[in-house]
Formats: structure tokens, C-alpha cells, sequence
């Protein structure tokens, strides 16, 4: 039988491919896409459309009429006779892993309308969007164990390949890709649009309309003249070493004091969330502790060390102990119990459930917390700078104000900005690599 | 499939995983208000069968295997496996062990743990394998259970049915006697929950351990089970045990038999009883 070609139009094969199983889920646009590979054919009564073992390559979708379907032993089917009717689909051998020959004698049974999709077309098509290919592949899959009684075995279909799929790559791979992925996508752009409207407000209001608060501010222009300026007229520029000294001192002492309060603030929030018995000793004097803000303890830190270096690391470690601390019970507390249950059911011990399961389990809330942790630090850094000490962002901006330098102290803020920036990107960066899993995870559900 | 049929044709006469409940009394205690869940509970599961267990939600169903898993204590009473005490008078509580391996309702896979990790896992913990060999060992299995392709995404990566399958595998990587789910299916659509029993069944007729099997749907229970087990609502116990005699290996074209529709029929009056106890009583499901 000559399959007769007919002209369809693409809304008429649309609306056929929304009553099939396997297609009904997919947008509209992935429809039109599909719909666009459909091959109108017409066969009479009693035409054989394929016999098993034939070449499998187009799969087939009923318009109209009925089509008998008989799986051959080898296919291992419970029910292997079935009468097909509209919006049924077979042929589907043609997406088989395994079977690139027809599983099935399909006869028609009357006048049949079919549309007929190429199989490798169509899987090219479903790579263009994997996610809603994995979705219409797994519907085939069902269809094919449900419908047509086939073992899993046999209906091993065909996977669809990603170009670059997150599950498949790793570590800095993984990293680089999703940088690439953000600078293709619009954000980077709103980004930017976002900073020229800051900027532009900052110079509207103080240039050109000299708003009445601002008068005495320095003006956008003025700061970046002084910053980028080989001989600056109030001392510190990006061409005096003074400046990059400055920067190190603070980088030097958030460092010291970041360090120190993960070493110290990680295991200990872990021993809150984990013994029960520790955390009555010990979590009521912490949470007493812990909202007595930075600018109240100088005077103790002043009388404890008389280093002023010492003093400064001990402010700034503070705060950030407490937030790590804190958060990283709270990723203990956030484990569900199965979990553990699990793992004492698969023979863990205790300290092999503490390894395996709270360590793991709570990072994402350890390093929420080493994130609030960073912002901390160099949040009482400079509190900690004002008060004491020679060098430093916080020093500069303050003996700034003393010395009526308005435009370093633009400067000092604005390099504080940039690298407190910076480092908790960075802390971000290693915990996304840490947690592939979970951040997989979260590119699977599209953030 | 034909492999499967030959190997329930012989019936191997299960060895292990006898669990008797014996007049099994659970108290809860949170405000000073007793509130009692299992009242005077007594179940004989015997080695090899697949128990299954209905009662309306909330009924104490969970607590009867919390019991039975070592999670938590019982109030009076003792429950034994194969004969040896897991608990009773003299220690209430029993020890969790890889002899009883629970499938929660939600699952609990390690999501940082890649598939094939969380099913090495059971040997690497208890000593019993190297990282190398529980590995080696967990790849055949996968493979055997139709798991190839995804032993390297995690948990999150894939669908939940195909975690609910790497979580049977992860249970029988250890060799338990027992496998207590507590209703594993429950948050499935029901197309994959048809595609899920026949895979249960499956594995089971090539491993042949006990199941103890919790749920509220009926259906599922007599689909899948020798005996069904209907409790009452809180205080839970037995209501009324039905042998079911359709003869496994099952398929799905069971549920439009005759003999399934007999015994929905015959169980179905008694299930839809406690449940409007349990509604009366505003029991809070879960």
C-alpha cells in the first residue's frame, strides 16, 4: 500500500498530538515543533503498515480509524494483540535503546488516517528542550509497560542526549558553565543597568541638581578623579602603595578572624545541634552573649589585649563566631530524622552517622552561615578600625572624617564595598562546589 | 519474567525473617496525657510473606514498626524475630540493625550521596565490604534491579520513582530479614505507582525476604499481599486479617479479576468503618 501524502495543517496535528499519552503534557511550542515532522498517510482496510522485524523508524500516530497491533514473543508482552483507535500511538519501537526493528505486525482495520513523526527527528527535536523531552520520553515509557503490557526490560527507550547538561559535568567544570550560562542570560545586563542608575543618581543629585542634603557631599566625578589619580590631592589613590596597604591590613585581619571562627564556630554548632546535653549547658549563656553588639565589647577587648592587632581580630571574630555557630545548629536541627534513622538501619554507628549524615546534611545552613558570617566580619572590622588601631579600610574612613577628606572616605567605602563583595562571593563559590549536589539540584528546578 | 515464574513454581520455603508481635502495648506520654496508640497488638508475619498492614491514617500503624525498626521504645509486651527478642520486658527499646531495613515515606536516600553511594553505604558502615567491593556489588545490583544510567545522578536528579527503587536496592545490598515500608508509595502519581508494584514484586520473587508493608489504600494491599492486616484506629490492633489466595507471581490483569473484586468487597466495609472512627475522632493524618 503507497502511503498517500496529504497536506495537514499544523494546528489539526497540534490538536491530535495533545489526546496522545506520551505528547500531551508539551507546551504548545514544542507541539508546533513535533507537529512540523508529522507525515499525513492514508491507509485503506486491511493494509499492513509494518511487520516485526521490519526497519523501525517512524513512529505512528492514529488520526482516524483503527489499527490492530500484534507484539511478537520477543517482546515478552502479557497482552500482545491490541486494537489501537485515534490518538494511540505505536511504532514506538523506532525509540527503542535496544530494538531498532519492529516489535509488531500493525494492520489497519478500516480507512486509517495516520501521522507519522521520524524517530531520530523527533528525539532531535526533544533535545533542543532535554527537559520536557525527559518528560515525554518517561510518558513513552509508561505508555509502552502500561498500555502495551511490554516489560521495562524491552522498553528501554532511548535517552536524550544534553549538549551541556549540568548533571554531567563537575566541579570547576560545573562553576565555569554556569558563569558562562549567566553572562549569555539577561542578568549580567539588569545588572548593569542597575549600577548606571545608582551612579547616575548619585551624580544628578549632587552635580547637577545640588540637591540641599548632598551639598556638601563630594560628587561622583570628584571620587573618581581623586581615586584614579596618580597624585592625589588628599593622599590615597589607586596609585599610592598606601592604599593597597590599607586594603591588605583589613583583608589580613577578616582572614584571621574568619578563619578562626569557622575552625571554632563549625564544630561547635555542630556539638549544639548534635548532643542534646551540650546544648543545655551551653546554648543559654550563647544566646545571652550573642546580641551584645560588637561596639560594646571594645572596651573589654581593649582591657584583655594589649595588643591593639589582637583586639581588633577578637571584635571581628566575634560576631562571626556567633553567626556560624548559630547557623550551623539550626543545619543540624534542619536534618530529617529519617535520615539518621536511615543510616543506623543500614548499620551506621554513631560517629559514622555524625560523618555521614550531619556533617553533609547541615552544610547548606554552614555555609549560609559562613556567608553571613563574611558580611559580619568586616561589618565589626570597621567598628573595630574606628576605635583602635593604624591601618585598614575602617582606620582610613574614619582619620578621613577627622581630617575633612571627603572624597577618601568615598573611596574607603567603596573598596569596602568591592572586597567584602568579592570574599563572600567567594565563600559562595566554595560552598556550591562542595554541594554539587545541591546545587544540581537547583539547577534541575531552574535556580 | 518467564525466570521469575520458575522460581515461584519451586516456592522456596522462606528461611528467615519470622516476626511475632506479641500483645504489644505503646503509650504515649507528651503532656501527661496518655494517649494509647497499639493496645494488646498480636501478629504472627511469617518468614518470606508479604505483610501488609492497613488502617485509616494516623491509626498507629507507624508506630507498630517504629516498634518492630528500633526506633522506639513499646510500653509492654515483646516483638521477636526468627525467635531471638528484639524487645520486651526486659529492654523496651530494640536495637536499629541491617536485619530490618525501613523504606520511609518520603524517603530518606542521602541526597549528597550519589544513588550508588547511598546503596554501597549499608557494607562500607557495618565493615562487612571495602569502598571498592560494596561498590562492585552495588553497580550488579542496580543493574539487576533496571537502575543502570543513573548510578552516578544524585537522588535529587531523578524521579521519585526510580529513588524508591535505589531505595529497595540500598536495603537489600545488606541481606536483611526484613524490609518494613511505611507507606513508600504513597506520595506517587498512580500511574507510577502501578509501574512501582509490579517492580516490588519483581524484586521480591528473586529475594524472597519479609515484607512488612503499611498503607491506607486497599487496592495496594491486596494487590500485593498474602495476608492483609486491617487495624483499627487508635489504639491500634488487628480488626481483621484476610489470606489472600490469589496465588503469586501477580500482574496487574489481577485487579479486573473476579477473586480481587471478591475480597475488596469483602474488606472494604471494615476499612471504610475505622476510617470514619479516625475521622470522627479528628485524627491528624500522617
Amino acid at each position: 500500500m503507497e502511503p498517500v501524502a496529504g497536506q495537514v495543517l499544523a494546528e489539526q496535528a497540534i490538536t491530535i498530538l495533545k489526546q496522545t499519552m506520551p505528547f500531551q503534557v508539551a507546551a504548545d511550542g514544542l507541539l508546533r515543533k513535533i507537529a512540523a515532522l508529522g507525515r499525513r498517510t492514508s491507509y485503506d482496510a486491511r493494509a499492513v503498515i509494518y511487520e516485526a522485524g521490519n526497519k523501525a523508524d517512524d513512529i505512528y500516530i492514529i488520526v482516524s480509524g483503527q489499527v490492530e497491533h500484534a507484539l511478537e514473543p520477543g517482546a515478552q508482552a502479557r497482552r500482545p494483540v491490541k486494537l489501537l483507535r485515534q490518538g494511540d500511538v505505536f511504532g514506538w519501537a523506532a525509540l527503542l535503546e535496544k530494538y531498532p526493528h519492529r516489535l509488531a505486525k500493525a494492520v489497519s482495520q478500516e480507512t486509517t488516517d495516520i501521522l507519522r513523526i521520524n524517530g531520530e527527528d523527533l528525539l532531535r527535536v526533544l533535545e533542543s528542550d532535554p527537559d520536557a523531552g525527559d518528560v515525554i520520553m518517561s510518558r513513552f515509557a509508561t505508555m509502552i509497560t502500561r498500555d502495551y503490557t511490554v516489560p521495562d526490560l524491552i522498553a528501554q527507550l532511548r535517552r536524550i542526549h544534553r549538549r551541556m547538561h549540568a548533571g554531567d559535568i563537575q566541579g570547576m567544570d560545573l562553576t565555569l558553565y554556569r558563569f558562562r550560562q549567566w553572562i549569555r542570560s539577561p542578568r549580567p545586563y539588569l545588572m548593569l543597568t542597575g549600577f548606571a542608575l545608582f551612579l547616575s543618581v548619585w551624580y544628578l543629585s549632587v552635580e547637577v541638581w545640588k540637591l540641599p542634603r548632598f551639598r556638601e557631599m563630594p560628587g561622583l566625578t570628584t571620587v573618581i578623579k581623586e581615586w584614579a589619580n596618580p597624585n592625589p590631592v588628599y593622599g590615597l589613590s589607586i596609585y599610592t602603595p598606601e592604599y593597597y596597604k590599607h586594603i591588605w591590613v583589613s583583608i589580613r585581619r577578616v582572614a584571621e578572624a574568619f578563619a578562626l571562627a569557622t575552625l571554632l564556630g563549625v564544630p561547635f554548632g555542630l556539638f549544639l545541634g548534635w548532643s542534646k546535653k551540650f546544648k543545655e549547658y551551653v546554648f543559654p549563656v550563647f544566646e545571652l552573649l550573642r546580641p551584645i553588639p560588637v561596639l560594646a565589647w571594645v572596651p573589654l577587648a581593649i582591657v584583655m589585649f594589649i595588643a591593639t592587632e589582637s583586639a581588633v581580630i577578637y571584635l571581628t571574630f566575634l560576631a562571626a563566631f556567633f553567626a556560624t555557630a548559630l547557623n550551623t545548629m539550626l543545619g543540624v536541627q534542619s536534618i530529617e530524622e529519617s535520615y539518621v534513622r536511615a543510616a543506623y538501619c543500614l548499620g551506621a554507628g554513631r560517629w559514622q552517622v555524625f560523618r555521614h549524615v550531619i556533617v553533609p546534611g547541615a552544610l547548606p545552613f554552614i555555609f549560609t552561615g559562613l556567608q553571613i558570617s563574611m558580611g559580619v566580619s568586616w561589618f565589626s572590622l570597621v567598628a573595630a578600625e574606628m576605635v583602635s588601631g593604624q591601618y585598614g579600610l575602617g582606620y582610613v574612613i574614619n582619620t578621613s572624617y577627622t581630617t575633612v577628606r571627603y572624597p577618601t572616605i568615598f573611596i574607603g567605602m567603596i573598596t569596602l564595598g568591592i572586597v567584602g563583595y568579592t570574599t563572600s562571593a567567594l565563600v559562595r563559590v566554595i560552598g556550591d562546589y562542595l554541594m554539587q549536589w545541591r546545587t544540581r539540584e537547583l539547577a534541575l528546578g531552574g535556580q | 519474567m518467564a525466570a521469575v515464574m520458575r522460581a515461584e513454581a519451586t516456592q522456596p520455603s522462606a528461611i528467615r525473617g519470622a516476626i511475632t508481635i506479641d500483645n504489644v502495648v505503646k503509650i504515649y506520654d507528651p503532656d501527661g496525657a496518655a494517649v494509647m496508640a497499639v493496645d494488646h497488638c498480636s501478629l504472627d508475619i511469617k518468614a518470606g510473606e508479604i505483610c501488609m498492614i492497613v488502617g485509616p491514617s494516623g491509626c498507629g500503624k507507624t508506630t507498630l514498626l517504629n516498634a518492630i525498626a528500633g526506633f522506639h521504645e513499646i510500653t509492654s509486651g515483646r516483638i521477636l524475630l526468627d525467635g531471638e527478642v528484639l524487645c520486651g520486658d526486659e529492654k523496651p527499646k530494640a536495637e536499629p540493625g541491617s536485619d530490618r531495613i525501613v523504606v520511609f515515606q518520603n524517603g530518606a536516600l542521602f541526597p549528597w550521596k550519589t544513588n550508588l553511594e547511598n546503596v554501597a553505604f549499608g557494607p562500607i558502615m557495618q565493615g562487612k565490604l571495602t569502598k571498592a567491593e560494596a561498590t562492585e556489588k552495588a553497580l550488579g545490583m542496580m543493574a539487576d534491579a533496571g537502575l543502570a544510567g543513573v548510578e552516578h545522578n544524585y537522588p535529587g536528579e531523578v524521579s521519585s520513582g526510580v529513588r524508591r527503587r535505589v531505595e529497595i536496592v540500598r536495603a537489600l545490598m545488606n541481606n536483611p530479614k526484613v524490609l518494613l515500608l511505611d507507606e513508600p508509595y504513597r506520595a506517587l502519581d498512580s500511574l507510577t505507582k502501578s509501574v512501582m508494584h509490579e517492580a516490588l514484586l519483581e524484586i521480591y520473587y528473586k529475594n524472597r525476604v519479609t515484607i512488612f508493608f503499611i498503607t491506607h489504600d486497599l487496592e495496594e494491599a491486596i494487590f500485593l499481599g498474602h495476608r492483609v492486616a486491617i487495624m483499627t484506629t487508635r489504639p491500634c490492633k488487628p480488626k481483621k486479617i484476610l489470606a489472600v489466595d490469589i496465588p503469586h507471581p501477580r500482574d496487574y490483569s489481577v485487579l479486573t479479576s473476579r477473586r480481587f473484586r471478591e475480597l475488596m468487597e469483602e474488606t472494604t466495609e471494615a476499612v471504610h468503618e475505622e476510617a470514619l472512627k479516625a475521622f470522627a475522632a479528628g485524627e491528624k493524618e500522617g
